[in-house]
């Protein structure tokens, strides 16, 4: 995923998956460079929209 | 539980060692498997969950290990990824390290290659995606920057195989033993020998690269200083902290910024362009929207396009026009109603499901019809001007401005996650450096800055009356300039500098954007709508119980004195549970022809300055505590308020907007 603010690649594996502060089941991920949050897709709407091909 | 096998430290010790390192996207997996072929494996690096992949390769007779590092922006790591590509880099000592860069954003790529020479690693610099550059129109003569650097400089297109053969020849003939050294600014070398001289262990790193990246702060490496040094840390320590103080500036930043210096100086006669090229549109574009003197001009056009015509205009006149007036104003309410009152018997009930504040014809059609559309749209906008990478550049053109109020650039990403939601927005305050940082920001999200779905809701509401509109902007930038400009004069204390690394700019992508927006739509619509059901239910509670009818009178003065009717009163309820709640009443009021152009105006703004939601009011005590988000509750209040009461005098006198 692409940190939407500062463009660069935040790693798949995140500690934050979701920020995990807000109630509600927040799907938010912070990136690590800029502390901007970017919104984690649901898997229901990445099948809809077809997923993205693995790199590697 | 790991066994020693699938630690790739334990690689045949006879084998020479290659290292790809660089950002992600740059090509370094395709180099890689371009170099190993099939056989390659996967393994976690010892206690993380970070792959590492590994293969060998035989060039001109002589075995190799290649080793694809995790993507890394800096030495200075970050994220877990960065760590370990670090560690692996400092701990493993490679014979050669291959720094695989973009040719077409070298400038933001090569100072990274400049820390590895400083760290006094084995750099060959591979200077990749060459193809496309030159498509761009951008020319490299690569031996001056060869000489300049004093590593091998390679120029590849690893994707359509060329430069491959002059990458293998560079591994084999390369000799590690030249090394150049980058001078900084004379008293930044002042303050790195100082460091080097109260140095006195055996480190893997030159002492050169050891000094600058203590005194950028790196934990991990502090934290190894001080486990060598022992006793003599306590010098090494105060020497840093010695020349911060001298400094005044923060050092990380003083660093990054040389760096880029004396990268641009390096670059100087290595990248040309191309008399006939086509002009970088993106690169002019960006300069643009930074100049002040362009910038401003520019930003108005984004938000007169972005949100004036397209959210304001199409999304909540057009599209909320169709819903909420034809849907369900003209079919689905009256049949809803009709049906209630036929089939239940029990007043209360209508009430809770289709009375004035029922939990259809009040939460399901304020959700559906009014902030659905109006978010929708809105998260278009946003989504589009966050994919083309011009937040980054908001950032820096606003850093001036931001200065004055006792912020800098930093603050505009909590300030800018305000517009989405306030709430998320303080939480993110934390990333600012000061406590004063932390405390201005936090009282100007409270106070002017509304939030996606309320300011998509005013928007719309005011876009019918565009005079209105631009005293509301006018009304809310002057007051965040004037109440910042005052807490920073009340509050003083250092201003941080502020640096930020630009990505190119790119023309938006149909896809992200359309993924964008639909996932914030998606879980905004998940949160709002419990939300606006339970806000109805208790608004109805509200007026059965007659409660909502004493604190409607209870508010009527204040309502007199902002010249607003007594409904309005309401609307400030509503505005307690959500803001876009707030917003959506007086939509409603609106829409019935209650409200005149300055009452509109007053409430707008009243409404805008005043009270966070709830969510943001806990989080506030959370992040700030009692004290100060009790405070910050007051003086927003008060402000809001006063300011309502003072427009309204002054739109009385004036007579505008009519
Ligand atoms: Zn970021
Ligand atoms: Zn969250």
């Amino acid at each position: 995923m692409i940190c939407g603010f500062c463009h660069r690649e935040i790693p798949e594996e995140t500690p934050e998956k979701g920020c995990g502060r807000c109630g509600g089941g927040c799907r938010k991920v912070h990136c690590p460079y800029c502390g901007y949050e970017n919104p984690l897709p649901s898997p229901l709407l990445e099948r809809l929209l077809g997923r993205k091909e693995k790199k590697k | 539980m790991k066994c020693a096998v699938e630690n790739p430290v334990q690689a045949d010790q006879n084998l020479r060692r290659i290292f790809l390192v660089g950002n992600p996207n740059v090509g370094k997996s395709v180099l890689f498997n371009a170099l190993t072929g099939a056989y390659t494996t996967v393994s976690n690096y010892p206690g993380t969950s970070v792959e590492v992949f590994r293969g060998t390769c035989e060039i001109h007779g002589v075995r190799y290990e290649v080793l694809d590092t995790p993507g890394m922006y800096s030495l200075l790591p970050i994220t877990e990824e960065e760590r370990v590509a670090r560690d692996m880099l400092l701990n493993e000592r490679p014979d050669v390290v291959l720094h695989v860069i973009d040719a077409r954003n070298i400038e933001r790529m090569l100072p990274m290659t400049l820390q590895l020479i400083e760290a006094g690693l084995p750099v060959i610099l591979v200077v990749n995606i060459l193809d496309e550059a030159e498509r761009l129109g951008l020319r490299f003569d690569l031996h001056l920057l060869e000489e300049k650097l004093g590593i091998p400089v390679v120029g590849a297109a690893v994707r359509r195989r060329r430069g491959l053969k002059e990458i293998r020849a560079a591994i084999v003939g390369f000799d590690p033993s030249q090394k150049a050294v980058f001078g900084y600014a004379v008293d930044l070398e002042r303050d790195i020998s100082r460091v080097t001289s109260c140095l006195s262990g055996q480190y893997g790193l030159d002492a050169r690269a050891m000094a600058l990246l203590l005194m950028q702060r790196d934990e991990s490496l502090t934290e190894l200083v001080r486990s060598v040094e022992k006793d003599n840390f306590a010098v090494v320590e105060g020497a840093i902290n010695e020349i911060a103080f001298d400094r005044r500036v923060d050092l990380h930043l003083r660093i990054s910024l040389e760096r880029k210096r004396v990268c641009k100086g390096v670059l100087e006669g290595v990248i040309s362009e191309d008399g006939q090229r086509a002009i970088d549109w993106a690169g002019k574009l960006s300069e643009l929207t930074m100049n002040p003197w362009t910038g401003v001009p520019l930003l108005l056009l984004v938000l007169y396009f972005g949100l004036y015509q397209f959210v304001g205009n199409f999304g909540a006149g057009t599209i909320v026009d169709f819903l909420e007036g034809g849907l369900f104003e003209k079919n689905l309410n009256p049949w809803f109603i009709d049906f209630c009152r036929t089939y239940l018997p029990w007043n209360w009930l209508f009430e809770l499901l289709a009375g004035e504040y029922g939990i259809f014809t009040l939460g399901v059609r304020y959700a559906v019809a009014i902030v659905l559309p109006i978010v929708g749209t809105f998260f278009i906008a946003f989504s589009v001007i966050e994919d083309s990478g011009y937040f980054p550049r908001l950032a820096m053109l606003v850093d001036r401005v931001f200065k004055q109020i006792g912020l800098n650039g930093r603050a505009v990403i909590p300030i800018v996650l305000g517009f989405g939601c306030d709430t998320m927005a303080t939480i993110v305050t934390r990333t600012l450096e000061t406590r004063r940082e932390r405390l201005i920001a936090t009282l100007l999200l409270a106070l002017a800055i509304p939030c996606s779905a309320q300011l998509g809701v005013i928007l719309g509401l005011l876009s019918a009356v565009p005079g209105a509109l631009v005293i509301w902007g006018g009304s809310m930038a002057g007051l965040f300039l004037f109440i910042g400009f005052l807490s920073a004069r009340l509050m003083p204390g250092e201003k941080p500098m502020f640096y930020m690394e630009i990505p190119p700019m790119r023309l938006p992508q149909p896809r992200n954007v359309l993924v964008k927006t639909l996932t914030r739509m998606q879980w905004y619509f998940l949160e709002i709508f419990p939300l606006f059901i339970l806000a109805s239910v208790i608004l109805w509670a509200g007026k059965m119980t007659g409660a909502l009818q004493w604190l409607v009178e209870v508010m009527q003065p204040v309502m007199r004195l902002l010249g607003l009717p007594g409904q309005t009163a309401a609307a400030f309820i509503f505005g307690f549970f959500r803001r876009d709640f707030g917003a959506a009443g007086l939509y409603d009021l609106q829409t019935k022809g209650i409200l005149s152009p300055a009452q509109l105006t007053v409430a707008a703004v009243t409404l805008t300055l005043f009270v966070p939601c709830v969510a943001q009011f806990l989080i506030m005590k959370k992040e700030r505590g009692w004290k100060a988000s009790l405070a910050i509750f007051a003086v927003v209040t008060l402000l809001a308020f006063s300011v309502g009461f003072g427009l309204n005098r002054l739109l009385l006198l004036t007579g505008v907007p009519g």
